[in-house]
């Protein structure tokens, strides 16, 4: 089985290239695919009947329990030759259908055999979730389908809706299935219908199932996807929303009716639905202009009435059910081709056109005539065996109250009549003359063109006395159902009630024909009735302003409300865990020494009142103050590398801030309402609390001692230095050193990206590189004189020259360079290391910067600090790979002890070149922010009047 | 080979970005030091990923410190899946951005691309491969940090603005996952997270708790989880395309990989379970109710992104193995999807010049191979069957009715509905910017004006190649989705069951 799906799927991926070659006689040979599986099909029938069933399983997917598995057994068979053998049929008539240029012909192609396939596995799955895959698939294919001509708003918004309907269906059927395959512990179909989950349980899942099997066949309310689906191409129709597609609820009802009949909501729900959709579809097809929206409102009818038969849960129900199935299956497909046929031929549809076909196109007619008759339930056709079969089962039907019984009857009696009334209604309309309407003058109909409707139709005709026959076959999938003991189906079983009750229906159905006048007037005046397709619209119109309304609320734009948002939920959720289940301290400690709440008061302050400033460079200091306060913290604590370290980034984001504030406003204007205020702070300050508090309880519930204090001992042994916190760096925790250098590094990419955004590699230029002379109030160049003190000096505008720092800068410079290079060697042992010692040397660059201006910048360092970036980089992930490289592990401290000839004793740790890699890495960092926040956005500054190519103004993309 | 392979997806591209920034000049070289680097990290993964699942966890303690002391990087089955995931798709969005030219772009400053993509590529590897907590950390500052370099390449406007909301959200994250860990070596002294597993469990119930749910936001910000997601559709959809096609694929999955690591390491009983269900079922409905009131289709993917995270909090929330082996196949399979259809987007902007519904129009007939790259995945991540966003959600609902609370039946109603908003705005997509012809699309002459300027002809071959590699491996989900679910399902064993990862770190003894 799997090799026939494969063959579908091969014939669709080669269907758009058949197509270029073949043009529209690609059909043809794509036919052989559905035709091949239904010669399959029909060899099986011996082994069937003998064996009840053929069955084949894979695995695919054990851990959802998934697996390919397929089962052919009587209803299959019966499925598979129907799709197949109609599939087959509609392909050849595709080819005549199409003219060989129409747009999209081999995609078309490609799709219409591909949901061939899926209905193939549809009907052949017998694993649940395999039958929800090809179920959904068919779907899809579908709203492909549908969607063809999508050149109409009507085309696209119907092929939406039928996806949408069926999809929404098809996911409760998901849930149902998954209910049940979880419960009964498998999912095999078989298995699962053998041995019924039972309970509410079981019946909420079915009728979860039951949810899918409705809207895809069309069942009221869900009904008016299938009209709205006839803008899809005629063969399409025929296809998918008459002879298969729309057949896979009712084949659902039909397969789980065995073991599911007798649950709680399975009766109440499917036989009103059932008759309600016969009755209102029939209804609605009389009042149809357009034919083959009047065969969609009979399809409607026609699987209402499909499901209640095979719904019933009766073996004589059932019998008919799957009689009529077949039978409508053969009528339905040929009545569809045939309105494509007139539809070609004429350049029309509507029966308010149409005149005199019935002589011009005879053969034609006589298709029609004999599918609208089976249709109608005129003997001797197949159409008529089904119909008095159902009354038979509904006159005796043990499992059903009385009452209910006969209301079912009554009822199908009624939709039977309308049935007739518009089976006749179609036959007079395609090919009636009319009085007072001009003949029209068909264009020839080929004879490969009529050859599928016409194999239908006589199928159907053939079908009807062969039928006794028939019934032996379907009886097994009858027996199956309810009691077990369908009668015989036959063409004649002698004059009964039955025979009776389709005479009536005959003669009923022809006078409401005959008046069918009057009935347009009152159809015309009764209220539109099952209009569901405005449901439809307005939930799709809810849901688009539940969206809406939701998405606003939810979705402010506004970086504050997010923020607030994210806020409260700290306080909410924490917080309420932490009432809930807090163990609070016996005792507290307020301090070690008073200086550290005097130092944390100072902080608070600070920080309050950096809120509060409406000066900018105030807000910045103030926050500095804060940071400075958390160092003096780190330092009381007796932490003095984390407190020098602080100090220095501390001033080193001073400096960037003051850099960056040159090209902001200078106050901060507050533009909030007083209750706004009132809630940030609120939720700012139960934040802080919260976070207090939480420290407090962490710390308390301490289980062990901390890691850390094995930290000294295991530096100075295994890792060879004093200091904790510098082996701890670029030893212990290296990998950490490692990744926050990358961190730096991207930084400073990041900062510059923002702020060149042309082109950034490139060292700043050189006092002495300049050729053209800078803008400004500043003369040229003047060549720099050995007395002056910084070389680019005198580049700066006068105005902001300071002869104090440009000495100060002169004379530290080195010295503080010096130092920065003593931090990073000693840093093993004494307080220092390459973090520090790197933020020193970069406040030595920003001393140079700040006194001589961005080309004294270029001189002091004149080089790429992506270079820097690189190196760094580099070097320390190069220490990294030495321990691998010598079979250690990653970042292992490797030591060359080697007496050298001069220098004597050398040791050498990797640590080392690792702690040289983050001092590069630092200094390229600050080298890139003095670049770009400094010199770079001073010299756009100065560039402002001639060149309006400012940053942050970048092209809009 | 346990010592040298586990480090190499993060040494590898660190190196290489710093090769690439000392070949500045180069474009070419550092084309080729960018492709090769990440290649390469691939082959690792893939290595990684067969000897995990063989042997264990592979463990590295780096620099040879003894266990606890230092760090150490522990590479399980769940972490080597995330890796080739990863990988694959830093690798395959590489080739696309340099087929685009994003990676050369006369706006954007040559050596700021190369460096930073790879540095971004080592941050997710260091989150992945990390057993120290404080290490996630890094690695979550690494990758964010290179995050928001690439979030405002460029500099334009929007692109500021967006980075604003990202970078202080982000922040705001990084800081409650900093405080976080703190307060956790506070309680118990150690970082190391097999340890920590073993110390947890003896606090009182109520700071373990109140831990977890510090942890639990820090992610849940990083994952968009609602309501901690608004930052997400605001910032992602003006990056380049490529930046946001790595991002919408890798980013969150980082932050949902930190929860399912920590909630099923660290904190494991269960005990917040039910908030995550609640907070899983509004991510999916608020989610996709925000995908289907979008115009523009990066927009909408970007809402369906944040929706469809609640499907993997759901697998972790239900916390049973077939809940979390789902969970995880669903991160993967969601990877693949949100990056393919953002690179497919990509080359619909390149060739319309736009993404807004209101203005595109006719593209399935004047791009039939762009259809198909569309469709494909837009279907799938409406989990159409069989693809594999189908498959993740089937083991969800299987979880969900193993598990049979009221609150795990609403997660099985939620996740229907949300598969059923999320097809109903893909196919508005498509019924618009596919099948309406362009003449009947509502835009306005100045826009139809705009987008002839914009319209910058059909993609090279390059980008198309790349996009489609992703349809493609988005299949190979389900056509391998066998294996690969019995792999998903093994990690999940090994989650819930610790002791493989706990007993590899520690050595057996505690």
């Amino acid at each position: 089985m799997p090799y026939l799906l494969a063959a579908h799927v091969l014939l669709a991926l080669v269907a758009p290239l058949l197509v270029r070659r073949l043009g529209r006689d690609a059909f043809l040979v794509l036919a052989v695919g559905p035709a091949a599986a239904f010669v399959w099909a029909l060899a099986q029938l011996a082994r069937v009947r003998d064996d009840g069933a053929v069955a084949e399983s894979y695995e695919w997917m054990p851990t959802v329990g998934l697996s390919l598995s397929f089962r052919l057994d009587t209803l299959s068979l019966l499925l598979t030759a129907l799709v197949t053998g109609v599939g087959a049929l509609v392909l050849v008539y595709c080819a005549r259908y199409f003219s060989s240029g129409s747009a999209g012909l081999g995609r078309f192609a490609g799709v219409l055999l591909a949901f061939a396939g899926a209905m193939l596995g549809l009907v052949l799955a017998d694993d649940m979730v395999l039958l929800y895959v090809f179920w959904e698939l068919t779907s899809v294919f579908s709203y492909l389908l549908i969607g063809h001509s999508a050149q109409l708003k009507a085309g696209r918004r119907a092929a939406m809706q039928a996806l949408v309907v069926t999809t929404a269906g098809g996911l409760a059927m998901l849930v149902g299935i998954v209910m049940l395959g979880e419960r009964a512990g498998t999912y095999r179909l078989s298995e699962v219908v053998a041995e019924p989950v039972g309970g509410t349980y079981g019946a909420t899942a079915v009728m979860l199932v039951l949810a899918g099997a409705l809207t895809k066949s069309a069942l009221f309310p869900f009904h008016f996807w299938l009209p709205a689906a006839m803008a899809a191409p005629t063969p399409v129709s025929a296809y998918l929303h008459a002879a298969a597609m729309v057949k896979a609820g009712v084949y659902l009802v039909a397969r789980f009716a065995p073991g599911y009949a007798d649950s709680s909501l399975w009766r109440p729900v499917l036989i009103p639905l059932g008759l309600a959709t016969m009755l209102l579809g029939a209804w609605r097809a009389l009042r149809q202009h357009d034919l083959k929206l009047l065969l969609a409102f009979g399809t409607v009818s026609q699987l209402g009435f499909l499901t209640l038969l095979v719904g019933t849960g009766t073996a004589d129900a059932a019998l008919a059910g799957v009689t009529m199935l077949l039978a409508h299956a053969l009528f339905k497909a040929t009545l569809f081709l045939v309105v494509g046929i007139v539809d070609r031929a004429t350049g029309t549809r509507d029966l308010r056109e149409l005149s005199g076909l019935g002589r011009r196109l005879p053969a034609v007619a006589v298709m029609a005539v004999l599918a609208a008759a089976s249709m109608a339930g005129v003997p001797p056709l197949l159409g008529f065996v089904g119909k008095e079969t159902a009354y038979a089962a509904f006159l005796d039907a043990p499992r059903i109250a009385g009452w209910a019984s006969g209301l079912t009857l009554a009822g199908l009696v009624v939709g039977s009549v309308l049935t007739f009334a518009y089976s006749a209604r179609f036959v007079w309309g395609a090919f009636a003359d009319k009085p007072g309407l001009e003949p029209v003058t068909p264009r020839p109909v080929g004879p490969l063109f009529a050859a599928a409707p016409g194999l239908l139709a006589a199928a159907g005709l053939v079908a009807g006395p062969m039928s006794g026959l028939l019934g032996e076959g379907l009886a097994h999938y009858a027996e199956t159902v309810g009691d077990g003991h369908p009668h015989s189906i036959g063409l004649w079983h002698g004059v009964n009630t039955a025979l009776g009750l389709s005479a009536l229906t005959l003669a009923a159905g022809f006078a409401l024909f005959a008046a069918r006048d009057r009935v347009a007037a009152v159809q015309a005046k009764a209220p539109g009735v099952g209009n569901a397709d405005g449901a439809y619209r307005a939930v799709m119109r809810g849901v688009d302003r539940v969206a809406l309304t939701v998405t606003a609320a939810t979705q402010r734009g506004s970086l504050p409300a997010y923020l607030g948002t994210i806020l409260a939920v700290l306080v909410a959720v924490p917080g309420v865990a932490m009432i809930r289940g807090g163990q609070w301290p016996d005792t507290l400690r307020a301090w070690d020494t008073p200086l550290q709440a005097v130092v944390a008061g100072v902080a608070l302050i600070a920080a309050v009142t950096a809120v509060r400033t409406h000066q900018r460079l105030t807000a910045v200091l103030l926050v500095g103050a804060t940071g400075y306060g958390v160092g003096m913290l780190f330092a009381l604590h007796g932490a003095p590398d984390l407190a020098l370290t602080q100090f220095l980034v501390e001033s080193l984001t001073l400096v960037v801030f003051v850099l960056v504030l040159r090209k902001l406003p200078k106050r901060i204007v507050e533009r909030h309402s007083p209750v706004t205020r009132a809630v940030r702070a609120t939720i700012a300050i139960a934040g802080g609390l919260l976070l207090g508090a939480l420290s407090l309880l962490a710390l308390d519930a301490r289980v062990a001692p901390p890691v850390s204090d094995a930290f000294p001992k295991e530096a100075y042994e295994f890792g060879e230095g004093k200091n904790v916190v510098n082996v701890t760096l670029v030893d212990v925790r290296a990998w950490d050193t490692f990744g926050e250098i990358s961190v730096l590094t991207a930084a400073a990419t990041g900062v510059a990206s923002l702020v060149f955004l042309r082109k950034r590699t490139g060292a700043v230029p050189r006092a002495h590189a300049i050729a053209p002379p800078p803008p400004g109030p500043t003369p040229g160049p003047t060549p720099a004189p050995q007395s002056v003190w910084l070389p680019a000096g005198a580049l700066m505008a006068p105005q902001r020259r300071s002869l104090v720092l440009e000495v100060v800068a002169r004379l530290i410079f080195h010295t503080i360079l010096v130092l920065s290079v003593y931090l990073l060697f000693a840093g093993h042992n004494v307080p220092g290391g390459g973090f520090s010692a790197g933020l020193v040397a970069g406040l030595a660059l920003v001393v140079r910067y700040v006194a001589g201006g961005r080309y004294e910048l270029g001189s002091a360092a004149p080089i790429d600090p992506g270079l820097l970036l690189g190196l760094g980089v580099l070097v320390s992930g190069a220490t990294g790979v030495i321990g691998l490289l010598v079979g250690g592990e990653v970042l292992q401290t490797v030591a060359f002890e080697q007496t050298l000839p001069v220098l004597g004793h050398v040791k050498l740790v990797t640590s080392l070149f690792f702690d040289i890699g983050v001092y590069l890495v630092v200094v390229g960092l600050v080298l890139d922010i003095l670049r770009s926040l400094g010199a770079e956005l001073e010299r756009l500054d100065e560039d402002e009047d001639m060149d309006v190519d400012a940053p942050l103004a970048g092209v809009a993309r | 080979m346990t010592r040298v392979l586990p480090p190499l997806p993060v040494l590898l591209p660190l190196l290489g970005a710093a090769l690439t920034l000392l070949f500045g000049r180069h474009a070419r070289a550092q084309r080729a030091v960018s492709l090769s680097v990440l290649a390469a990290v691939l082959v690792v993964s893939v290595a990684l990923l067969v000897q995990a699942d063989r042997n264990g966890p592979q463990v590295v303690h780096v620099g040879d410190w003894p266990v606890t002391l230092g760090i150490t990087l522990v590479v399980d089955r769940l972490s080597a899946l995330m890796l080739v995931v990863a990988s694959t798709v830093t690798l395959g969005v590489l080739v696309f951005a340099v087929g685009q030219g994003t990676a050369s772009d006369d706006e954007t400053p040559l050596s700021i691309f190369h460096p930073t993509y790879l540095v971004l590529s080592a941050g997710v590897s260091n989150a992945f491969i990390s057993g120290d907590l404080f290490n996630v950390y890094v690695g979550f500052e690494v990758l964010l940090v290179a995050s928001y370099v690439l979030l405002t390449l460029g500099g334009t406007g929007p692109r500021i603005s967006a980075g604003v909301t990202y970078v202080v959200v982000s922040l705001l994250s990084s800081l409650l996952f900093l405080a976080s860990i703190g307060l956790i070596y506070a309680a118990c002294g150690t970082l190391n997270m097999a340890q920590l597993s073993e110390r947890l469990a003896e606090l009182p119930a109520g700071t373990r708790t109140m831990l977890q749910v510090m942890l639990l936001l820090a992610f849940g910000i990083k994952a968009a989880v609602f309501p901690l997601s608004a930052w997400l559709p605001d910032s992602y959809p003006t990056a380049p395309a490529p930046v946001t096609a790595v991002f919408a694929g890798l980013l969150t999955k980082v932050g949902v990989y930190a929860i399912l690591r920590t909630q099923t390491l660290l904190f494991p009983g269960g005990h917040v379970d039910d908030l995550l269900m609640v907070a899983a079922a509004l991510t999916m409905v608020v989610g996709v109710l925000g995908a289907v009131a979008q115009r523009d289709i990066k927009r909408v993917l970007s809402f369906t992104l944040v929706s469809h995270i609640g499907y993997m909090v759901f697998g972790i929330a239900v916390a049973s193995q077939t809940g979390v082996a789902s969970a995880v196949f669903y991160v993967a399979h969601h990877i693949m999807v949100q990056t393919s259809l953002f690179l497919v987007v990509g080359l619909i902007e390149r060739q319309a010049g736009t993404t807004s519904v209101d203005r595109l129009g006719g593209l399935a007939a004047s791009s039939p191979l762009l259809a198909v790259l569309f469709f494909i995945p837009a279907l799938n991540l409406a989990g159409i069957p069989p693809l594999s966003g189908f498959l993740g959600k089937l083991g969800l609902l299987q979880a969900g009715a193993q598990d049979g609370s009221v609150l795990a039946w609403s997660l099985v109603g939620a996740s229907v509905l949300t598969s059923l908003l999320t097809l109903f705005a893909v196919v508005k997509v498509w019924n618009k910017a596919f099948w309406r012809p362009a003449d009947q699309a509502p835009r306005s002459p100045e826009a139809q004006e705009a987008d002839a300027l914009m319209h910058a002809g059909t993609a090279p071959r390059v980008m198309v190649t790349s996009a489609a590699a992703f349809v493609g491996v988005g299949l190979a989900l389900t056509v391998f989705g066998g294996p690969l679910y019995g792999l998903t399902d093994r990690a999940a064993g090994d989650l819930l069951d610790r002791s493989p990862y706990v007993s590899s770190v520690l050595g057996g003894a505690p």
